[in-house]
């Protein structure tokens, strides 16, 4: 096993693609989405629509280096400030295979 | 005025329904349509709607009564969106101010659809070209609330290019659903729609009452949003739809449109999107708040409508061509 941050992300549902591009162009090469993620934050509760993404947040996770973190806190970080969200940097071990 | 046009459509089954979404909410159920089902419902009511509307175009072809509703109906898509702004900008923030008025001068499928429905309850024919009306009318004021907000606050946030934001307004799901659901009805005619029929008519009323049994849902959810606003925006959601409504109906008159036709020229011009505005509006204009153009749409504009103003337009119709 090796040692990595496991980075989590939810977003407003429209922000995600700006996440995601976000993570691409840092070359994480791997990532797992959840759409349609409902919760209470800051902005209240987020129950979705059913139609609309207005109200829906998505989930992201990603896991990567040590030295990748501070890259990927910085990209994601103004978009949280202006849509709401959490991003949440934990250790964890990820098993080769 | 004539309360039996009122009364039908409010005992009519997809209206029922809407209310006993609206019930449950108040009585606190945990009835729920599961998110991809609500989904599913809206597509199937836009590739009906838009099938039916490519049948009926093929049977009438594009006549000069056609090309006149789409004039009128993209005259007003554009009108309604800058005079809403206007009236707006003095009163909210200018994010909010374009954000509601793109909501306002864009169109609600749904609303238009339960239009079609009750027209077709009490036989009043109607043309297919009107659905392409529907779709002419849902893009162009997304692009002009995101330019008005640019001209009037060139620091304000606009997010992207006029590229992406005519991309999103005119490829966004719905309007290629609707359109691409028309060509294909227009396409394939009489032999289409026979295999069609079964799926896009005879199970329309069912699928329409289960989609606006969430929608009431929906729409009682985000009326609790908007009680926290004030009266103002209420009372915006409730007026503009029936100016909205009286410039539609001075335009059906002078182009002398028939009785279905007029109707649904009406119930575009008063409805207001909840759907494609919003999904636009929140990457061009992150900075408006959705709480405000969601709820009125959804919570205010959309019920309204549905319940009362569908029925009265079609009364003053009836008594102004006689």
């Amino acid at each position: 096993m090796e040692a990595v941050k496991k980075i989590e992300i939810v977003t407003d549902s429209a922000e995600l693609p700006n996440v995601i591009r976000a993570l691409e162009d840092l070359g994480v090469s791997g990532y797992t989405v959840i759409r349609d993620v409902e919760g209470r934050g800051g902005r209240g509760i987020r129950s979705g629509d059913g139609f609309t993404d207005v109200f829906k947040n998505s989930y992201v996770m990603t896991a990567c280096p040590a030295d990748q973190v501070a890259a990927i806190v910085a990209a994601v970080r103004p978009m949280l400030t202006r849509f709401g969200g959490v991003a949440l940097v934990s250790d964890c071990a990820w098993v080769k295979h | 005025m004539d309360l039996s046009l009122v009364v039908d459509n409010v005992l009519s089954p997809p209206i029922l329904f809407f209310a006993l979404g609206a019930f449950a909410v108040a009585v606190g159920s945990d009835l729920e349509i599961p998110q991809p089902i609500a989904k599913f419902l809206s597509i199937y009511l836009l590739v009906a709607i838009g099938l039916h509307g490519g049948h009926a175009l093929s049977e009438s072809g594009v006549t000069l009564p056609v090309v006149a509703s789409l004039g009128a109906a993209a005259l007003l898509a554009v009108v309604v969106p800058v005079y809403c702004f206007v009236l707006l900008r003095r009163r909210l923030p200018l994010p909010d101010a374009a954000a509601i008025a793109a909501a306002y001068g864009s169109v609600s499928a749904v609303t238009f659809v339960a239009a079609t429905a009750f027209l077709q309850s009490s036989g009043i024919p109607f043309g297919g070209h009107m659905v392409a009306a529907l779709a002419l009318m849902e893009s162009p004021a997304i692009v002009i609330g995101v330019l008005l907000l640019r001209r009037s606050a060139p620091a304000a946030s606009v997010r992207g290019g006029l590229g992406a934001i005519l991309r999103d307004a005119c490829f966004n799901g719905s309007v290629v659903l609707v359109v691409g659901s028309l060509v294909i009805g227009f396409i394939t005619g009489d032999r289409g729609w026979a295999e069609m029929d079964p799926f896009a008519h005879d199970i329309f009323k069912g699928m329409l009452a289960l989609f606006l049994l969430d929608m009431g849902l929906v729409a009682a959810r985000r009326f609790r949003d908007l009680r926290a606003v004030g009266a103002f925006l209420p009372a915006f959601a409730l007026g503009v739809p029936l100016v909205n409504a009286a410039l539609a109906l001075v335009l059906a008159r002078l182009l002398g449109l028939g009785e279905g036709d007029a109707l649904l020229l009406t119930v575009l011009a008063a409805s207001a999107s909840y759907i494609a505005v919003p999904a636009a509006m929140r990457l061009a204009v992150p900075d408006a708040n959705p709480s405000y153009y969601v709820s009125m749409a959804l919570a205010v504009t959309f019920p309204f409508n549905l319940v009362v103003g569908i029925p009265t337009y079609l009364f003053v119709i009836r008594w102004w061509w006689g």
